[in-house]
C-alpha cells in the first residue's frame, strides 16, 4: 500500500503557492521514515518535507513544480 | 556581544545550520572575511546559472550555497548576518518569524535615529516582502528555514544587513547571476540599496551597531520563549 507525500495544510497560512526547490532523494530510491526527502519554498521560507514512511520513493511532482497545500507530490511503497 | 568572524561565508552558514539542528533558542551575529555570493542551493543547480557562477568565481566572488529561501546575497566584510533559532510554538506563523527579526532590526536602527519600514524593493537583490528599507532602499533582507527536529519544529530566521556598500564592480556580476536565476525579473541596481555607513555618516560609530542589534534580538527571543514556556 502506498503512503502519499502530501504538502501539509498547516505549513503556512493563506493560499500562497509554493515551489518544490529540491528532491533530496531520487525517484525509486529507498528512503527511511522521517528522512529529509524534499524542500519546498514559499515567501522566502524553505520548508523541509520528511518521508512519512519507509520504502521506495515515487516522485509525482518534479523539482520547480508549483504546488499548493494538500497536493500529493509523491508516494512511498 | 561579539560578532563571530568566520573566514568564509560557508563557515558562517554551517554554524547557523548546526544551531538549527540543535533546536535550542540561539542568536548568532556573524560576518565573513572572504567575499562570496551566497545563493539558495536550488538556484545554483539551474543550468542557466552556471555561467554566472563561473564568471563570479573568476572575478574573486566564489558562489556558495545556503539552505534557506530567497535569492543572491553578497557576503564578506560588507555584510552583517543575524541568525535566530526559534523553537516553534503551535500557531507560530511565517509572518511571526519575519516580524521577530525585522522588529529587532528596526529597534536597533532606531537607536541610531534611522527610521525603517518593511516591504519589497524593486531592483534589489534577494527581494521579498520582508526587506528592511531605509529611505525606501534595501538595507537588509530576511529569509527562513523551518526544520522538523526531534524535539519539534524549529525555525532558522536570518537577516543579512549591508554594513558598507558592496564594491561597484560587484553589481554587474550579481546582476548577471540574478538575471540567469530569475529570467522574468528586472535586473539589479546599486541605487536600490543602502548601507548602514551611508545612513550613519559621521554621526555614530557603526561598530556599535551589532551590540544594539544583539540586545534587541535577545529581548525578543527571550520574550518569545518565555511566553512559550508559560503557555506550555
Amino acid at each position: 500500500m502506498a503512503t502519499e507525500i502530501i504538502i501539509p495544510s498547516d505549513l503556512w497560512e493563506g493560499d500562497e503557492e509554493s515551489v518544490i526547490t529540491a528532491w533530496l532523494a531520487d525517484d525509486g530510491a529507498q528512503v527511511r521514515e522521517g528522512a529529509l526527502i524534499a524542500e519546498i519554498m514559499t515567501a522566502k521560507v524553505q520548508h523541509e518535507i520528511c518521508a512519512p514512511a519507509s520504502g521506495k520513493l515515487s516522485i509525482l511532482k518534479e523539482q520547480d513544480a508549483v504546488v499548493a497545500k494538500g497536493d500529493v507530490i509523491g508516494s512511498i511503497t | 556581544m561579539i560578532v563571530a568572524a568566520f573566514g568564509t561565508a560557508s563557515d558562517g552558514i554551517a554554524r547557523e545550520m548546526a544551531l538549527l539542528q540543535q533546536g535550542r533558542p540561539a542568536i548568532l551575529l556573524w560576518h565573513s572575511a572572504a567575499p562570496a555570493l551566497v545563493v539558495p542551493a536550488a538556484l545554483r543547480r539551474r543550468p542557466a546559472v552556471q555561467d554566472g557562477v563561473a564568471q563570479a568565481d573568476r572575478a574573486g566572488w566564489p558562489v556558495v550555497d545556503r539552505r534557506s529561501g530567497g535569492g543572491i546575497v553578497p557576503q564578506g566584510p560588507c555584510t552583517l548576518n543575524l541568525a535566530l533559532v526559534v523553537p516553534l510554538q503551535p500557531g507560530f506563523r511565517l509572518e511571526d518569524g519575519y516580524h521577530l527579526i525585522c522588529g529587532a532590526l528596526a529597534e536597533a536602527l532606531a537607536r541610531f535615529d534611522i527610521p525603517t519600514t518593511t516591504g519589497a524593493c524593486e531592483n534589489a537583490f534577494c527581494d521579498g516582502k520582508w526587506n528592511v528599507l531605509a529611505q525606501g532602499r534595501k538595507l537588509a533582507g530576511t529569509a527562513q528555514r523551518w526544520h522538523s527536529g526531534a524535539g519539534g519544529p524549529v525555525a532558522l530566521i536570518h537577516a543579512a544587513l549591508l554594513m558598507t556598500p558592496p564594491a561597484p564592480a560587484l553589481w554587474p556580476i550579481m546582476d548577471r547571476l540574478h538575471r540567469a536565476a530569475f529570467p522574468d525579473s528586472a535586473g539589479l541596481q546599486a541605487g536600490a540599496h543602502i548601507a548602514l555607513t551611508d545612513l550613519m555618516g559621521a554621526r555614530a560609530n557603526p561598530h556599535s551597531f551589532p551590540g544594539a542589534l544583539a540586545r534587541a534580538a535577545e529581548d525578543r527571543l527571550t520574550s518569545l520563549t518565555t511566553r512559550g514556556h508559560k503557555a506550555a
